[in-house]
């Protein structure tokens, strides 16, 4: 449905992006995940053709995007990360306007409409001036504009940047229900997000594809070794040696944040939990808490971006700035990790690129 | 074509629909007013010459022309630098239309809410026709002179809005862009050089504005500001497609 071949971007001497390539089945929903400054908007920029590329092609539904532009471009919905809407505009004014610069017929406009309001549930605000919306309902206007004229593919940079929590939710169920009639691209620097959306995932990292596949193969490929949580009631210095002595056990950690909390760290393939319950039973400790830790995406996608930096350091023996992402790898790898903030950071970065 | 009606129907209402347009509205027919009436109230002195006002009105005064400078850059300041710095541009250049499209549908706009601004002057038109004997075709010629040379200074102020992000300095920029446009009216008698000459005398907006009111129809000045017109207009659209993605 779109194809990407060997897509290249230079600005001046910096490579933003360097020879990516890939394609997104028909109906399929494919995540890109990056850090900040990763090279996810100028590919994404390149996909619509707001940016022509450096080197590379670009066909979306069977149209070069070089050479049969306007035909290509009709098939893609796109929804850039910083929405940006005529601020003056009622809704209903700016999606009638979006429907005919797409190309929407005539007669047809006022079904569109009805339809996309219906869809992305901004009924309540449709004769409203845009400039009074709130973040969450200009995503919403945004993503009704992306959808009306029936594009096939669907191109979302960072839909959830800047919302709160609940927005959030709201947004991610509406891009969950357009996945099923449309392809979709979606790029994140949200973990969770990207895990629970999509089919495929693509982790850019400095221009460049470092891994990609399903989130479930990326687990299996990247995760580390077997970890296990234990909470126990009792003598700590017991504790400590006892959960040593487990055999399979290879490291022994104290959680600092609960008391009696430990974090067992095992060979990749083990599985700690029967031996410690065992040990647990031998020595009558009692059991609070023993939980599997699973590597969630975002341990590998730390583990990939950091280790690449690790590597450029050592190359160029430069200390190079750090631009790990916000979310820090939490130990226990929770899924709605800080996952609210917004990236202003990056906004300014966009602006001058 | 799609394209380039939805454009110019969006911009023709954000005309009526902002303050912007009504100020300038306002101010324009302010100062036709005042120019009106400054006309009729010479003329009417028995010492003055033999002539109608509306002889002065078109071109003859620097009421004239000292609006025209100013509303050009007014009505086309924000008519790309706004969609650059709101980041609609992004949306605008991606929808499946083309940068010329866009352009057309931008340049129209403008130049159907400077045709309504004009309409009111008609009145002055139809108020003096009760007193005297007005003879209508150089008063066409005049207002067919007015559109070319507008719609060349709102081209112009189109592309100056297209290379910036900053509707003051698409003002600022187009405004002395056009005041080099106008500068052979300045030069007409300051030449000698016979090449110069008639370079000036081709470009010459003063004089053109002159013969349009008395009436007649040079399609060489028509052919210069059309050729103007597309010149920048031409220059726009190629301007905005180099510069996608900035």
């Amino acid at each position: 449905m779109l194809e990407a071949h060997g897509l290249t971007r230079r600005f001046g001497d910096f490579v933003a992006v360097r020879d990516v390539g890939f394609d997104i089945q028909e109906g399929e929903i494919l995540g890109m995940l990056g850090p900040n400054g990763a090279g996810k908007t100028t590919t994404i920029r390149m996909l619509t053709g707001y940016l022509p590329p450096t080197e590379g092609r670009i066909t979306v539904a069977g149209h070069d995007l070089e050479d049969d532009s306007l035909a290509a471009r009709k098939e893609i919905g796109y929804l850039p990360e910083n929405v940006a809407l005529y601020p003056e505009m009622r809704v209903e004014e700016y999606l009638r306007y979006r429907a005919r610069l797409e190309g929407v017929a005539g007669s047809e406009i006022d079904e569109a409409l009805d339809e996309v309001v219906g869809q992305t549930l901004i009924g309540e605000v449709r004769s409203q001036i845009i400039g009074t919306l709130s973040k969450g309902f200009r995503q919403r206007v945004g993503l009704a504009a992306a959808i009306l004229h029936r594009p096939r593919v669907l191109i979302l940079d960072e839909p959830t940047v800047g919302l709160d929590p609940k927005q959030i939710i709201a947004i991610r169920e509406l891009i969950r229900e357009l996945g099923e009639n449309h392809t979709l691209l979606l790029s994140s620097h949200i973990l969770p997000e990207v895990e629970h959306l999509c089919h495929r995932v693509l982790i850019i990292d400095k221009g460049r594809i470092v891994d990609q596949g399903t989130p479930a193969a990326l687990r299996e490929r990247w995760r580390g070794n077997s970890l296990v949580r234990v909470t126990l009631k009792g003598d700590p210095e017991d504790a400590s040696r006892g959960l040593g002595a487990v055999p399979g056990v290879v490291d022994v950690r104290r959680d600092d944040e609960s008391p009696g909390r430990w974090i067992l760290e095992g060979d990749r393939d083990a599985d700690l939990r029967e031996p410690v319950f065992r040990t647990a039973v031998d020595r009558g400790w009692v059991l609070l808490e023993l939980v599997e830790e699973k590597a969630s995406l975002e341990d590998i996608f730390v583990r990939l971006t950091t280790e690449e930096r690790v590597e450029a350091q050592a190359d160029d023996g430069s200390a190079e700035e750090s631009g790990l992402p916000e979310e820090s790898p939490g130990p226990t790898g929770s899924d709605e990790t800080a996952e609210g903030e917004t990236t202003e950071t990056e906004d300014e970065k966009e602006e001058t690129s | 074509m799609r394209g380039m009606l939805a454009t110019m129907d969006r911009e023709l209402r954000a005309y009526f629909f902002s303050p912007l347009g009504w100020v300038v509205a306002t101010g324009f027919l302010f100062f036709q007013g005042l120019s009106f009436q400054t006309i009729v109230d010479f003329l009417t002195d028995p010492r003055a010459p033999g002539m109608t006002p509306l002889d002065f009105f078109f071109g003859g005064t620097l009421f004239y022309w000292l609006t025209l400078l100013f509303v050009a850059p007014v009505l086309t300041m924000r008519l790309l630098s706004e969609e650059r710095s709101q980041g609609t541009l992004e949306m605008l250049l991606t929808a499946p239309v083309t940068e010329t499209q866009v352009v057309l549908g931008k340049f129209f706009g403008a130049l159907a809410f400077y045709v309504f601004l004009w309409v009111p002057t008609l009145v002055y038109a139809l108020l003096l026709e009760r007193h005297l004997d007005l003879d209508w075709g150089p008063i066409g010629s005049a207002y067919l002179g007015t559109l070319g040379i507008g719609a060349l200074f709102l081209s112009v102020g189109i592309f100056v809005s297209g290379l910036t992000r900053s509707q003051i300095v698409a003002a600022i920029g187009s405004f002395a862009l056009l005041f080099l446009l106008f500068l052979p009216a300045f030069l007409e008698f300051l030449v000698n050089d016979p090449l110069l000459q008639s370079i000036v005398d081709y470009t010459n907006l003063y004089s053109h504005m002159d013969e349009f009111s008395k009436g007649i129809v040079d399609s060489r000045r028509l052919i210069y500001y059309l050729s103007g017109t597309v010149f920048f207009l031409f220059l726009t659209s190629r301007a905005l497609e180099a510069g996608k993605g900035r």
